[in-house]
């Protein structure tokens, strides 16, 4: 893009190079002016610049954050509106709810059948699409197309696949004579179907970034590794896989972070149910269970303290992440200097 | 859950956006915006938010002509459940709403509570057309404070779907006047139709119902006080004929009568033709639903179902929609003048035609029952003659503000748990207490 601003074209940053007069509009006091609108330019513009991001935050980010704060110390409902002054009565409303609890633990337990097998399928896949194999393009492409569907049209066809009666799976169960498996009514089957739509849609994209990382690590480690002997497994597990850590951090964090905020699958996986996340809450994560609080029960005093205890334990998360990746980034600190003492002894 | 209407989320509007072009023919409904003409210094815009099916595109267009300088700008939401969240959340921000607003009778208890939001119909001459309506329509859309709030479009009167292909197989009657006399005719009762079903179970091995949901929903209805006294207290605890009709319905469910379906998926309509099921509680806006579900099923008329002109326990309504003008409105005087004219007996035959809903005004019933057109999916059934008879003697039960919530998400799971045997009569009663207690008592 700057290829084509020639020192002549150089409109945008005034203070370096003198333009020839265009015009006369500055007049005689131009030198003194433009000095002044240059220390200005470098002191205020870097805010300047970054602005746009802060107020927009402020403007959907920090002011709802705030605003659900003040809501949630109020009886306050969906269409009534601001109610008495509670204090923290909705905090302890919501932790003393066995709903909240039972959401917590839908959410981690799916989570888990979700984050650890995608994690397990996508590295796999990624050292498979690190092969030299033929249409390289294509095969990366196409582990990331289920990425492109949206959840929703996802959720729709696995809802169905995972019917209890009329579904694809215990049809095909049924047909070798075994038990159909109560997907949508009990606990555990329901979260592995859920976590199932989780894993089609994402291990592709996490795939590819962690396909991404594997082509960084330096080849030669490999064709070291190789002349000293390591087998393909070996390779993988002391030089592929050190080698993407960082990566690594990088898709478990968002999987966390996602993980705790899922809503879409659960809640379009019985959509003709009245009372989202199951009949008896089989499936109901704590965003879903804030939805039916807010939207359902209109209890928004009770929603925004939900939604504040949601922020905290993803806050909360992220700090163990962050202790989590720094231990492991001073891991990696050490590797890199392995290799390099490695890579100076090969000049030798 | 109590119209088409109230269903939530992605595959009901499937269902619906399939309903509404297979029954109505009028699917593009959400895109009916009309083009603007803001160039007449006194044209008026007009927005009107519907959800469903409602099959006023024509009559928007009929409008518009004959009054020059009104331009109707229509959205039709998929469902009901979105129309009331659409709804509740632009009465909380206190901005959005239409000058036309839908309301569903299942939610009408919630609006109740914020009424003075709405704006008085007797200003804009409602007690001038007030006899149009059934008495208790036009008192259901009145608040507490007498001010009327809502002019009534459709209404939900209830009668028997059944398929006359089981009935035959099990060696009951075909006919659907034989079927009507079978349970009772006009005094057709719980008892006896549990009783049939017992047989025809014992006989077929098969549900006799779809799942519980709907059975208790017209059950509830036919109470005189249903989970609300009429003076707006709570009424479930220590309501005796509630409970019993609850265990009447848990111990015919328990024995293998209810076929345990998934209500508003039905398998994709499959359950619908596979014969799972014999009998369907059916409002006259759950016709087209049952077409809906037989042709998403693979089905056609020829699958058997037949509309009978009686309905255990007597005459019931279930459903039945509202037209509000929001005090937002910047112009309350046109959209008044519309959201009568809609509501019109005539306009409300042309509705009926359209998208196949009962009237709520005495004049367009009396007309949709003297046509008595056939209707072909029904074998030949004359579906509006009958729901005009099934109309006849319901009467209005007062809803309280959480009644859609308590029908839904109090009794809803308890019943699923019986279709699905996991408790008994007495646990799933424990099990609708406790959730009354946690969602609607402290809430």
């Amino acid at each position: 893009m700057t290829s084509t601003m020639t020192p002549h074209g150089s409109l945008s940053d005034g203070p370096e190079p003198e333009p020839p007069p265009r015009g006369a509009s500055a007049g005689g006091t131009r030198r003194p002016w433009r000095h002044r609108l240059s220390r200005l330019d470098t002191k205020a513009s870097p805010y300047l610049y970054v602005a746009p991001f802060f107020i927009l935050f402020g403007l959907v980010g920090l002011f709802p954050l705030v605003y659900t704060f003040f809501v949630s110390l109020f009886n306050w409902k969906l269409l009534k509106g601001q109610g008495d002054f509670v204090g923290f009565d909705n905090y302890v409303k919501v932790l003393g709810d066995e709903y909240f609890w039972n959401s917590l633990f839908n959410t981690a337990s799916i989570f888990l059948l979700s984050a650890i097998p995608q994690l397990v399928a996508a590295v796999f896949i990624a050292a498979v699409l690190d092969q030299n194999i033929r249409a390289k393009t294509f095969w990366r492409m196409s582990v990331l197309l289920p990425y492109v569907v949206t959840p929703a049209a996802v959720a729709l066809i696995f809802s169905n696949m995972f019917g209890e009666q009329y579904g694809l799976i215990n049809n095909i169960l049924q047909n070798f004579g075994l038990d159909p498996i109560m997907w949508k009514s009990e606990t555990l089957p329901s979260h592995i179907a859920i976590a199932t739509m989780v894993n089609w849609r994402w291990t592709g994209y996490n795939a590819l970034i962690l396909l991404a990382a594997m082509q960084s690590v330096p080849r030669e480690l490999h064709e070291s590794a190789q002349l000293d002997g390591a087998g393909p497994v070996r390779r993988f597990l002391s030089v592929t896989l050190p080698g993407i850590r960082p990566t690594m951090i990088f898709v478990i964090i968002t999987a966390t972070v996602g993980g705790l905020q899922i809503f879409v699958e659960p809640r379009l996986f019985d959509s003709s149910g009245s009372t989202p996340g199951g009949s008896q809450r089989q499936f109901q994560t704590t965003v879903l269970y804030l939805w039916e609080m807010a939207f359902q029960r209109q209890n928004f005093g009770q929603a925004s303290a939900i939604a504040w205890i949601l922020f905290f334990i993803i806050v909360g998360v992220g700090v163990l992440n962050f202790f989590l990746s720094k231990s492991i980034a001073t891991a990696e600190a050490k590797v890199g200097a392995t290799r390099r003492r490695r890579r100076e002894g090969a000049q030798k | 859950m109590k119209t088409p209407r109230s269903l939530r989320g992605t595959a009901a509007f499937v269902a619906a956006a399939a309903l509404a072009v297979t029954v109505s023919g009028c699917g593009s409904s959400s895109d009916t915006s009309a083009s603007g003409s803001d160039t007449a210094s006194e044209s008026v815009e007009l927005t009107v938010t519907t959800f469903g099916t409602f099959g006023y595109d024509d009559l928007y267009k009929k409008y518009e002509s004959e009054h020059p300088g009104v331009t109707i700008k229509a959205t039709n939401i998929d469902t009901g459940g979105n129309a009331r969240t659409d709804a509740f959340t632009k009465i909380a921000a206190g901005s959005g709403l239409a000058d036309i607003v839908a309301v569903e009778e299942g939610w009408l208890g919630s609006i109740m509570e914020v009424s003075d939001q709405f704006v008085d119909l007797r200003d804009f001459g409602a007690d001038d057309i007030k006899s149009n309506w059934l008495d208790w329509k036009y008192a259901q859309g009145t608040d507490s404070n007498g001010r009327v709030i809502g002019y009534g479009t459709d209404i939900g009167p209830t009668g028997l779907c059944y398929n006359t292909k089981l009935f035959k197989e099990a060696g009951l009657p075909t006919d659907r006047d034989e079927v009507a006399k079978l349970f009772g005719g006009d005094s057709a009762t719980w008892d006896k139709y549990f009783e049939v079903g017992a047989e025809y179970t014992k006989k077929t091995g098969k549900g006799w119902y779809d799942q519980s949901g709907f059975l208790w929903n017209s059950m509830v209805n036919q109470l005189s006080e249903g989970y609300y006294k009429a003076d707006g207290t709570l009424n479930v605890a220590e309501n005796a004929e509630l409970k019993s009709r609850f265990e009447q319905l848990a111990s015919a469910t328990l024995s293998g009568q209810s076929a345990g379906q998934t209500q508003w998926d039905w398998g994709k309509g499959k359950a619908f033709v596979d014969g799972s099921f014999a009998t369907f509680t059916c409002p006259g806006w759950m016709l087209g639903v049952v077409k809906g579900q037989v042709e998403a099923g693979g089905g056609d008329a020829s699958t058997g179902w037949d509309f009978a002109d009686v309905f255990p326990g007597g005459a019931t309504n279930w459903g039945g929609s509202f037209l509000s003008v929001p005090t937002t409105s910047k112009h309350q005087k046109e959209a008044a003048e519309l959201a009568a004219w809609l509501t019109a007996p005539e306009q409300q035959v042309a509705q009926s035609d359209a998208a196949g809903t009962f009237p709520s005004t005495v004049k367009a019933a009396e007309e949709i029952a003297a046509k008595a057109t056939p209707n072909e999916f029904f074998n030949d059934a004359p579906t509006g003659a009958i729901l005009a008879k099934r109309a006849q003697g319901v009467k209005a039960q007062f809803k309280g503000p959480q009644d859609s919530v308590i029908q839904e998400n109090v009794f809803g799971p308890a019943l699923v748990q019986l279709d699905q045997k996991k408790t008994d009569a007495a646990g799933a009663w424990d099990q609708a207490l406790k959730l009354l207690d946690e969602l609607v008592v402290n809430n």
